[in-house]
């Protein structure tokens, strides 16, 4: 054996020392693919293929470990070193996150990464796709200095992924006690206590379908176990540490370039194409040779990847037997993800037609409804400008078109509605033509009529337009001539107070119609009273329509002001209280009726409460009507006034006050007046409602309930409160009623006044100017012989209408 | 029928080997003293405590005898893994960033008497493992720190492997398989086993020639409460925080568990000295409690 000089054990030595110096130089990475075995915690998201608890399907358990393996993979190849929590997917290996955080203390590991995806946690119809980073702490205050630089130097990374669609161009950092904030401070367990500088990465939203789908794919996991060792490299300085043949990856996605994917579920931009199962993805160098060939999946992804590369000009070809064959050139950099995209054009070999069509009318058929959409069925996805171009609807009408079933289908909607009895002529011209741009052969063509009804009709609403609403549990209520679809229709109404701020509807209370009603309608209590005196504004939008989709002719606005119905009456006397309803009777014609009191009241304690049911028999021609009787001695003559607070169910049955003849001492009887209309009841809720007696002289006893002709009031509820009277000004009456070619006389008269008219003259009253009668007649004239001189009022009765006049006696 | 017998026979002897075990004493620890503290530490005779002050900020001490806690060291992460070696010393590691976002980790060992903390191990980059040992400690790393020519019998873990040294004798065994590795090795007051946790089977028993003598189950951090008992930490989680968390009572011949807190009681992180057993919460309040076992 030759000996050794002193320049090669010099050399050797320092050989050593560079070795030794490198290892002390190794970065150590702690890798912690999270969750781990196919248990409930584990996330297992259920997509078709793959049934519940199918292991083959998505698990972030599964992910999680091949972004690991990548990782792993990545970092050994760069010099760096490793440890993993786990290389197996089993129960047993979803280690305890306190045992993970000893096992990396324990490790001397540089920098922890625990590597998850992210759900929304949210109903349906909403989903979001963006990576996460979390480190312990507050945000901007990591426990551990520099694990908020960790998660940056991932993030820029993660979220150039050109492979997925984000919902938003951010990758978001946050400490984990900030981004919960109910759990305590507690935060992630796979951090607490954790000594290396660490963080729990969220990649992206497993829940969010087509992430779901391209997360079962390995080969996108292993694109981010990938981007996750580019992090490392920027955070530990060594970008710069390869050489310029290091390999790199090329990555991306197939789509078709128009088919849209047949599903309900939220998509975000290019994901609402169809990925292109099955294709054969062929990598080709500068001399056209293929160096690799991979093909994607058939679980709905798309994804391909070229792992790798060394750095150079390429040329990628995607192929599939359905779509034209296409070709990209791209550069590969050193240690850099190349992310290479195509929109594989369909082969359309047929010209395109329509299959079938909606409305089919033959001469003699039903007509069809005035908002029936027309539907066609294509044999290709179409072009949607060139086909929507191509339609011709005769008479013109408005729409709006919607595709569906990937572009296999237009549907052409009415803006509004077609016009009644109207045969209409559709015609798709030829120049409709496929995705691929071939037109059809020849025009199609079809008719159909409309029906007779375009718009929905309102019944009733309340409130109506500038009413005055009782301002407690108020109520929207809208009726119309036919079932009105339920279904979230409390969404299109809608009532903003002054400031236009939208009020709130007591949603569990809401009643809509059902099946057999007949008549629709929706009952919307708000959900907070009102405050008195404001003003409201209740809009109702145009799309509230009905089963078969007929809708209002526009959008409704009313302004409503809320007020208290209950506040005190002045200079009033109470007639009835509404506290007893012994003293009560009802009579008449009806299928049932009973009256009692109630705890809804204005005034007191109770209230009278009528609850009614007018339904007829089958064979009866008895319409039917209720008299309410209440023990009342209070005469009204004309000008006094009769004040009733009611409380109404929209019933629109029709309610009167009712009066019956009496005598006053030895005044003899006038004609009196028998029914005076109180209101009808087409509201909801209390309102207070004042009726001056035109003429007569009348005692007050009760009310009668008839039904209008509405279709509405077969059956209902009154509450009635506080009857009050009020005794008139004797010129109250004269504002009310106005009678020509009344004439009175003489003025002044010292024996008689004479009253004449076109009409027969009923009775006269003269009355001091306070109101109170002083002579009686029923005739035309009044002695006032023994009436002192002065100033007087004659109230003249004519045909049920009164006239009052000014006169005076002269002795 | 058999089968039922065996059954039976089965029960009766779990029943008989069945142990009394009540809880004598259970207080709170630092009330009102200490804000949240983690990591606790008992030494050998239970007569000092060393606790993380705060989740990850430095190093104290408390001493029973005169009720009085000192601040050992400020840095961070100082806390976590430190140590009492068997010269009654404390050990610990610290560490820090340096060039291209290395860490450096530094051994330190707290002088109880002298109240003073010197670096034992200058900064390096790696692992630094602490090991406890019956005569004094060593620190583990690409250089080490021994605190004397004979150490008694120390244990620590490596990997997938127990180290145990015996005078100067140093032997490395796997009982059992584990992918991710093995933690939390401590030998027993009389010297003559090892427990250590394996990741994915749990706690295991071993004597000194590495033949397995029992297996605890799936349970954390055990600590020796006595020759014949161990306690341990039994939590569980949902991948991202504790779910619920426990401290038990174990025989160590694997015929007996007790649980000595509530799994909702968040309990977790329990030592054991001089016959005391003491943890902490997930929010850090520390409690003791002593407990009697009658056979």
């Amino acid at each position: 054996m030759k000996p050794m000089n002193f320049k090669t054990i010099l050399a050797m030595l320092v050989a050593v020392m560079g070795i030794h110096c490198a290892l002390a130089q190794q970065p150590h990475v702690y890798i912690n693919p999270g969750h781990g075995g196919h248990d409930a915690d584990d996330r297992n998201v259920v997509v078709p293929p793959f049934a519940q608890g199918d292991t083959m399907g998505f698990w972030e358990s599964n992910s999680n470990l091949w972004k690991g393996f990548a990782l792993r993979e990545m970092l050994k190849k760069k010099g760096y070193k490793t440890s993993i929590s786990r290389i197996r997917n089993r129960t047993a290996d979803d280690l305890n996150l306190s045992t993970i955080v000893a096992l990396c203390n324990s490790s001397g590991a540089d920098v922890f990464y625990s590597i998850h995806s992210n759900a929304t946690g949210a109903g349906e119809h909403y989903r979001i796709n963006f990576p996460l980073g979390l480190y312990r702490g507050y945000t901007g205050s990591p426990i551990v200095p520099g694990s908020d630089q960790l998660a940056k130097d991932l993030g820029v990374y993660l979220l150039a992924n050109q492979s997925t669609v984000w919902s938003e161009n951010n990758y978001r950092i946050a400490g984990d006690w900030t981004f919960y904030p109910d759990w305590n401070n507690q935060g992630l367990g796979v951090l607490r206590g954790n000594n290396a500088v660490s963080m729990l990465d969220e990649g992206s939203f497993h829940d969010y379908y087509p992430e779901t789908y391209r997360l079962i794919n390995h080969d996108y996991d292993w694109v981010e176990g990938f981007n996750f060792s580019l992090g490392a490299d920027r955070y530990f300085g060594r970008l710069e540490n390869y050489s310029d043949d290091f390999e790199g990856i090329i990555t991306g996605n197939l789509r078709d370039d128009r088919l849209l994917r047949n599903v309900t579920w939220v998509l975000l931009g290019d994901d609402k194409r169809q990925p292109i199962n099955g294709a054969t993805v062929r990598l080709i160098d500068s001399e056209g040779n293929v160096v690799q060939t991979t093909m994607t999946d058939n679980i709905e992804n798309g994804i391909y990847l070229f792992k790798y590369v060394k750095p150079g000009t390429y040329t990628v070809e995607a192929s599939e037997p359905e779509h034209f064959t296409q070709t990209k050139q791209v550069v590969v950099a050193s240690n850099a993800p190349t992310y290479c995209n195509f929109d594989l054009k369909r082969v359309r070999n047929t010209p395109p037609e329509v299959l079938s069509y909606s409305p089919v009318w033959s001469e003699g058929d039903p007509a069809e409804l005035c908002v029936e959409p027309i539907v066609l069925q294509f044999n290709w996805d179409m072009d949607i400008e060139a086909t929507e171009a191509a339609l011709e609807i005769e008479p013109a009408v408005e729409g709006t078109f919607r595709w569906e079933d990937t572009n296999y289908r237009m549907v052409f909607t009415p803006v509004d509605a077609y016009q009644t009895n109207t045969l209409y002529t559709v015609t798709l011209h030829k120049s409709a033509c496929h995705g691929g741009g071939t037109p059809m052969e020849q025009d199609f063509t079809f008719q159909f009529l409309t029906q007779s009804r375009s718009h929905l009709n309102t019944l009733a609403l309340w409130p109506r337009e500038d009413c005055q609403v009782h301002y407690k549990t108020p109520y929207v209520e809208f009726r119309t001539d036919s079932l009105l679809q339920s279904k979230d229709l409390f969404n299109l109404f809608h009532v903003y107070d002054k400031s236009g701020t939208e009020l709130d509807w007591s949603k569990r209370q809401i009643k809509n119609n059902k099946n057999g009603d007949n008549y629709g309608y929706i009952r919307l209590p708000l959900l907070r009273d009102l405050v008195p005196g404001d003003e409201y504004t209740l809009k109702i939008e145009r799309e509230v329509s009905d089963t078969a989709g007929i809708h209002l002719p526009a959008e409704m606005n009313y302004k409503f002001v809320a007020a208290d119905m209950g506040v005190e009456k002045p200079e009033t006397e109470l007639l009835y209280d509404g506290e007893d309803a012994s003293g009560v009777t009802i009579s008449g014609t009806y299928k049932s009726a009973s009256v009692s009191t109630s705890t809804a009241h204005l005034f007191g304690s109770k209230s009278l409460q009528l609850k009614w049911d007018f339904a007829k028999e089958d064979d009866t021609e008895v319409e039917p009507e209720l008299l309410l009787g209440l023990e009342s001695d209070q005469v009204f003559t004309a000008g006094d006034t009769l004040c009733v607070h009611v409380w109404g169910d929209m019933s629109c049955n029709k309610l009167q006050a009712v009066f019956l003849p009496t005598s006053d001492g030895d005044m003899p009887a006038l004609p009196g007046i028998d029914m005076l209309d109180v209101c009808t009841l087409d509201f909801h809720g209390w309102q207070y409602i004042q009726m001056v007696v035109p003429y007569g002289y009348s005692k007050f006893s009760g009310f009668h309930m008839m039904p209008t002709d509405s279709r509405m009031g077969v059956s209902g509820t009154l509450l009635i409160d506080n009857v009050l009277y009020k005794r008139g000004m004797p010129n109250s009456g004269v504002n009310r009623v106005t009678l020509d070619n009344v004439h009175v006389g003489p003025v002044p008269a010292s024996d008689y006044i004479v009253a004449s008219a076109d009409s027969r003259i009923q009775g006269v009253e003269l009355l001091d100017l306070g109101g109170k009668a002083l002579v009686r007649n029923a005739t035309n004239y009044v002695n006032v012989a023994d009436i002192p001189a002065g100033v007087y009022l004659l109230r003249v009765h004519v045909n049920g209408l009164t006239s009052t006049h000014k006169v005076a006696v002269q002795h | 029928m058999k089968k039922l017998l065996l059954l039976s026979m089965g029960c009766v002897a779990l029943w008989g080997a069945a142990q009394q075990v009540t809880v004598v004493e259970r207080t709170r620890l630092l009330q009102d003293v200490e804000g949240p503290a983690y990591h606790p530490v008992l030494n050998v005779d239970g007569s000092r405590l060393l606790f993380a002050s705060g989740e990850q900020f430095g190093l104290k001490m408390y001493s029973y005898d005169d009720n009085v806690v000192t601040r050992v060291s400020d840095e961070a992460g100082a806390g976590i893994d430190a140590f009492w070696g068997g010269d009654g010393k404390a050990y610990y590691v610290t560490q820090e960033r340096r060039q291209n976002n290395l860490v450096f980790r530094t051994g330190h060992c707290y002088d109880v008497a002298a109240q003073r903390s010197q670096v034992v191990l200058e900064a390096q980059h790696g692992a630094v493992r602490p090991m406890p040992a019956t005569r004094g400690a060593a620190l583990r790393g690409n250089a080490s720190y021994v605190s004397g020519k004979s150490l008694g019998t120390a244990v620590t873990t490596q990997g997938s492997e127990v180290v145990l040294t015996v005078g100067s004798k140093e032997r490395r065994f796997t009982p059992v398989d584990s992918d991710a590795g093995y933690l939390w090795a401590s030998l027993s007051p009389d010297g003559q086993r090892v427990a250590f946790f394996a990741a994915g089977s749990g706690i295991v028993v071993m004597d000194l020639n590495g033949n397995v003598l029992a297996q605890l189950g799936n349970y954390e951090m055990p600590c020796w409460l006595n020759d014949d008992y161990l306690v341990a930490q039994n939590a569980t989680d949902d991948g991202h925080q504790f779910t619920s968390s426990q401290i038990i009572l174990l025989k160590a011949d694997g015929t007996f568990r007790h649980e000595l807190t509530r799994p909702t009681s968040m309990t977790m992180q329990p030592t054991c000295g001089g016959g005391k057993i003491v943890y902490t919460t997930i929010d850090g309040q520390l409690h003791q409690m002593k407990i009697q076992i009658n056979p």
